[in-house]
């Protein structure tokens, strides 16, 4: 047999390479325990610090005292997946308050990612060290943050953008407590109200705060008794359904049905002959996203009927600008809140904040013109771009605050952004003991304008909305999912505290 | 004794034998010293992630090389390992999604390649009539549903996933450890597939590669033949599945979507899907095009950007297919063998598949 | 060898305890027993016939494609959603807007021009695919795979870039766009234009398979390649002209598909490569005849295991999609009208 040779050969090497593995095995435990001595020395000499892991500490000993007087940020973005477009936008979004308020100047005249320069908040000088291109999904931006964080040595992050990314995301900050992360525009609830980390600040609302307010109107003004609803099947979907069904139910409405179709369906016609028909109930509630968003509402039409703006309604995703092939006769219907405001609002903060991301930039390539170079403000004007940009905005002030203090693992700095109040452009953000955003938030409907176009039309503020819904979620309840939140009637804070808005002015 | 013929001359291949061995050997002496010179980031993440990504390639080109079969489903094993990691190590107090069993870590490394061998051979058995570009397209199949079955199976799952998973306390805050482990766990991945190709099972799998019919025809069983290798392969897989979800920390129905098994295949087929030690290198290849390609200076101006990485990375492997289809291990050995053989015809000039020219390690085992 | 009867009893004894279960046991389910609801029952039929029709559509195409010259167009789903992406392009231009286009805004030809033109386009590209990257190494299926993989990477990171994530409408015309009764139930004459494309696509393939000189060849190369060649047809054109009706037909199925769904997403390129590899996994690789049972099943499985899962479980369909892969793959490995090679 010729082989055998060969096998033999192959078992002395696999013992030749074992016994090297375990010899450099142990020579690799003294390198590593070479490694902490290497960086526990420079770090006695550095007054106050906890010996920081620093990135690599043979190859750049760099001192102490230059990494705290720098920030270097991260900036998680997202080019691929479903929200892969607004990449851009959402780095524009963290830039901006560097821009504005921290004397930087863009890059590029035409987009934001190639970075920013010379911004300097309290003496001390940012420096955007990397930009994190997530996917949508966890297992992605687990690994960006890591390279933005341990190779690119970012001692600050803002993002992500969307929610399982940032359960992951803050699960990471709980083991990197040398690094301070703002939370982008993600909107999951587990982030802060179940992780907890105490470095992970979020100034943004949760998937279920934006839909506050919603339940109100459309129980006490619409006139709905029953609701059914229908949800993408993941934590988003959940999430945003929750705080519908927790209002609804709360003013005393009954959700009769709930459908939530597997992310990814083709053919939602049998997931929409699930739902009651239009005489058996007086409402539906919509939250699917995503190519699913037109599928399911031409499904229905198939279905079940006409899509009337008196017996529909849905999270933010139920809108002209992401439901472009709603016809016409949703008009009346109610739509829930984002982060940001739509166009129909305009005070002088707004156009203020507007006006300072088109002297940032000359132009943007965003989905909210079209993807083709656009002014910048129609992307400020969304959600995505203002949730970057109100983190990034908290951070400069809570570094002003405490004149660019960052020793400590960032301690003073972190207690001054769990205080910070923002009264930004839309409305005011304070943080719970969470580090979870209390938020201003609003209602929609959709209307026709002079054009004949269906268009969103801001009809309430909400002020104050804070993460539990009056008790309804906490740490210990079950977190949003096909059964939770159970339908019941409870007081919540807000209810009775709605600002009507009539043609763009709030009322009082 | 050989269904093929393929392989002439021992001479030649023996001195090929060690030299190969001596460039294994080598690489792996390097990489085991790595953590000595390289900085942390790139031996906690660069190297870790090239050897996660490795082994589980290597399962990949194990299958095309020895048994012409293209499994696109070897993620989805990996995945299935991770999910089982997930529902039976995470502590019932976490706070997460699973049945959260809270096993000892190593209890749930047995329950979880068990199972994942297990639903190996069942979708083994299912498949192993097929071969060639129809059991690819099978397996990518399996690939597909597996992440709508973890999506949609709340109770093991759901979209959300399994988040908080810790690695058992030997690799715990011990980054070094785990890169070591796995280094030490390539060596044996890579060994185990070439002292398997050399038993009679792995012979005979070559000789059903090259010919079923006339294997079956000799006596041999080929489906059992195939569905054996293939729950190998889902072995090999759930251990890289393993220390994936380790590193990691969390595992979601998105880990094993169509994009993670389609980069797996751009990996084997980077290396070269006839050659183990190619998954490796491709491995290394992607990951390390992946991290550092962007901070080039000035590539942004000919269009690489984080932002269109897929792009690039489906340009390279349009390049790779067009110009070598035996990847980057073909590239080398065609430069290699064009140095010391000017005069002979390139061997890799013939087509793929089937893959005839097999590895060294095969060849000499089925030699006549 | 397993007797004879057991793995006609692996289809028929699941299919009867189905077909019990949906005539009279379902009673905890959404659609409820089909004696006592027969207007569930038939619209879930429908449903699963019209969506059969889309199926056929895409999935014929590849199973040509494949039948002919051994190629698996992986790239297939990336030529439905190119085609979808051009064809709103033509519409909102025709129609006049992008956004609230409502279905008496759009004529019949502000349809079948963008269908024509999206057809074409994408044709074209699977013409140019065909020639320039898959011409010379006919035969190395696993390579021309993966290079048709390359390509439907690169083109969904493209199509990204230029259309963004957001979904852009696409619609039916209006004169399509009306309902109807059917035992009591309310039906969208939409989902019937659909299955009738459908149907006039299958017609076509079957005149030009079986009725003219070019198809006979077809038929004759699916068969035996090598005889053909040796009768001195020309080959390299009957193979250039298939790639470019398969291609034309999932770019048919994008405008079908997108219509279908109201808008055109990124994302659903993976999901019609996916639907096109089980319909043809199930029928059998290269036969149209197979396309088409396969669409028919796989249809009805996407249909009724939603409707009729007991309340609480729909959430597992999905498993009876790999269910049905199961037992088809257990019974006949290559596909039901499957060419044992």
């Amino acid at each position: 047999m010729r082989n055998k040779p060969t096998i033999r050969r192959l078992l002395s090497l696999v013992g030749i390479l074992a016994a090297f593995a375990l010899l450099a095995a142990s020579c690799g435990d003294d390198g590593e325990e070479a490694a902490t001595t290497t960086t526990a020395a420079p770090a006695t000499t550095a007054a106050p610090a906890e010996p920081e892991p620093e990135p690599d500490p043979m190859e750049e000993p760099e001192p102490m005292e230059e990494m705290d007087a720098v920030v270097h940020l991260g900036i998680l973005g997202e080019c691929e997946g479903a929200f892969g477009a607004f990449h851009e936008d959402v780095v524009a979004g963290a830039s901006l308050p560097f821009i504005t308020f921290a004397g930087g100047a863009s890059n590029s005249p035409t987009s934001a990612l190639e970075g920013f320069s010379g911004a300097v908040v309290a003496g001390v000088p940012i420096e955007v060290v990397g930009i994190g291109c997530g996917d949508d999904t966890p297992d992605r931006i687990i690994q960006e943050v890591r390279k933005i964080v341990e190779q690119d040595g970012a001692n600050v992050v803002i993002g992500p953008l969307s929610g399982d990314e940032s359960i992951a995301v803050a699960n990471y900050a709980k083991d990197h407590p040398d690094v301070t992360f703002l939370n982008g525009i993600a909107g999951a609830q587990e982030t802060t109200m179940v992780v907890q980390a105490p470095n992970f600040f979020r100034f943004n609302g949760d998937g279920a705060q934006w839909n506050a307010g919603l339940g109100d109107i459309l129980h006490n003004v619409a006139g709905w008794d029953t609701a059914a609803v229908i949800a993408d099947d993941y934590s988003f979907g959940w999430t945003s359904t929750a705080g519908f069904i927790a209002e609804f139910c709360a003013v005393g409405g009954d959700v009769v049905s709930r459908v939530f179709p597997p992310l990814g369906t083709t053919d939602y016609s049998s997931y929409v002959q699930q739902l009651p028909d239009p005489d058996e109930v007086d409402g539906y509630f919509w939250a699917v996203g995503g190519s699913g968003t037109n599928a399911s509402l031409e499904a229905f039409l198939s279905a079940k009927g006409d899509l009337t703006g008196d017996q529909h309604a849905g999270n933010l995703f139920f809108s002209p600008a992401l439901a472009a092939a709603l016809g016409t006769d949703i008009a009346g219907a109610y739509v829930g809140g984002f982060a940001s405001l739509p166009g129909d609002v305009s005070t002088p903060a707004i156009e203020e904040y507007l006006a300072s991301a088109d002297a940032a930039w000359d132009s943007l390539v965003s989905p909210m013109s079209g993807m083709e170079a656009g002014s910048p403000r129609a992307a400020a004007a969304f959600g995505f771009f203002y949730g970057y940009y109100s983190s990034a905005l908290a951070f400069i002030m809570a570094l002003e605050e405490v004149g660019g203090d960052l020793s400590d693992n960032h301690a003073a700095l972190r207690a001054a952004l769990a205080g910070v109040e923002i009264d930004g452009p839309y409305g005011k953000i304070t943080l719970d003991e969470n580090r979870q955003a209390i938020v201003d938030t609003s209602v929609q409907q959709l209307v026709l304008n002079d054009a004949g176009e269906v268009v969103s039309q801001t009809v309430a503020l909400i002020p104050a909305v804070d993460q539990s819904f009056g008790g309804t979620f906490s740490p210990t309840t079950p977190p949003p999912d096909r059964e939770n939140p159970t339908c019941e009637a409870r007081d919540l804070p807000w209810v009775g505290n709605a600002v009507p808005v009539v043609d763009g002015v709030p009322q009082g | 004794m050989s269904p093929t013929g393929a392989v002439s001359g021992s001479g030649p291949a023996r001195r090929l034998l060690s030299a190969r061995n001596a460039v294994v050997a080598a690489a792996t002496a390097l990489a085991l010293m790595l953590p000595l010179f390289g900085s942390n980031f790139f031996v906690e993440f660069v190297m870790t992630r090239t050897m996660i990504l490795g082994i589980a390639a290597a399962t990949i080109v194990f299958l095309a090389a020895y048994g012409g079969m293209v499994s696109l489903a070897q993620y989805l094993f990996a995945g299935v390992a991770g999910f089982m990691i997930g529902n039976a190590a995470v502590a019932q107090d976490a706070w997460s999604k699973g049945l959260k069993l809270g096993w000892n870590p190593w209890v749930a490394v047995v329950f979880a390649l068990a199972v994942t061998t297990a639903v190996a051979l069942v979708l083994g058995a299912l498949a192993s009539r097929t071969t060639g570009i129809y059991f690819l397209m099978i397996t990518l199949t399996y690939a597909v549903i597996g992440y709508y079955v973890f999506g949609s199976i709340t109770p093991l799952s759901g979209f959300g996933g399994i988040t908080g998973i810790d690695p058992p306390g030997l690799f715990q805050d011990h980054p070094v450890r785990m890169y070591l482990a796995l280094v030490v766990l390539s060596v044996l991945v890579y060994a185990a597939f070439r002292a398997v190709a050399a038993t009679p099972f792995g012979i005979a799998l070559q000789g059903i590669r090259d010919d079923p019919v006339r294997m079956a025809s000799l006596g041999f069983n080929v489906s059992l033949h195939r569905t054996l290798a293939f729950t190998l392969a889902g072995f090999f897989a759930g251990l890289a599945g393993v220390f994936n979800v380790w590193w990691n920390g969390q595992i979601d129905p998105t880990s094993i979507s169509i994009g993670p098994t389609l980069d797996l295949l751009i990996v084997a087929v980077i290396g070269g899907t006839l050659s183990l030690e190619g998954a490796w290198l491709g491995a290394f290849v992607f990951v390390v095009a992946n991290n550092y390609l962007r901070n080039l200076p000035l590539v942004d101006r000919v269009g690489i950007t984080e932002a269109r990485f897929s792009t690039v990375v489906g340009v390279l492997v349009l390049l790779i297919m067009v110009l070598s289809p035996d990847g980057l291990a073909g590239i080398i050995e065609r430069v290699r063998s064009g140095l010391s053989r000017p005069g002979r015809p390139s061997e890799t000039s013939r087509p793929p598949s089937p893959p005839s020219d097999a590895p060294a390690g095969a060849a000499a085992g089925a030699g006549p | 060898m397993l007797p004879g009867w057991v793995p006609r009893a692996a289809v028929w004894v699941p299919a009867a305890a189905a077909a019990l279960w949906v005539l009279v046991l379902a009673r905890n389910t959404s659609a409820g027993p089909a004696i006592r609801e027969p207007g569930e029952f038939v619209v879930t039929l429908l449903d699963g016939v019209t969506f059969a029709g889309l199926l056929f559509v895409v999935a014929s195409g590849f199973t040509l494609v494949f039948g002919l010259m051994r190629t698996v167009n992986m790239a297939h789903g990336s030529l439905f959603l190119g085609a979808a992406y051009i064809a709103h392009e033509v519409q909102t231009n025709m129609v006049g807007k992008d956004a609230n286009i409502d279905a008496r805004d759009v004529s019949l030809l502000a349809w079948i021009l963008p269908l024509l033109a999206a057809g074409a386009v994408v044709a074209l590209l699977g013409l140019l695919m065909q020639q320039l990257l898959l011409r010379w190494n006919q035969g190395q299926d696993l390579r021309q795979a993966l290079i048709t993989l390359a390509i439907s990477v690169i083109a969904a990171d493209q199509l990204l870039a230029h259309f963004g994530g957001v979904a852009q409408p696409l619609k039916w015309p209006g004169t399509v766009t009306h309902f109807f009764e059917i035992v009591g139930e309310r039906y969208a004459t939409s989902r019937l234009f659909m299955l009738g494309v459908a149907l006039v696509v299958g017609a076509l393939l079957w005149l030009w398979l079986n009725r003219t000189r070019m198809g006979m060849v077809i038929r004759a190369g699916v068969d035996d390649q090598e005889m053909v060649r040796a009768l001195g047809i020309n080959v390299t054109l009957v193979f250039a002209v298939t790639f470019a009706v398969g291609s034309f037909l999932a770019g048919v199925g994008g405008v079908l598909g997108g219509s279908f769904a109201g808008s055109v997403a990124p994302g659903v390129d993976g999901a019609w490569l996916l639907n096109s590899l089980v319909v043809v996994i199930i029928g059998g690789l290269g036969s149209v005849k197979g396309a088409v049972a396969g669409s028919l099943l796989y249809g009805m499985v996407v249909a009724f295991s939603p409707a009729y899962l007991p309340a609480g479980y729909t959430y597992y369909s999905v498993i009876f999609t790999f269910a049905l892969l199961a037992v088809v793959l257990a019974v006949r490995p290559n596909g039901l009208y499957g060419r044992v090679e």
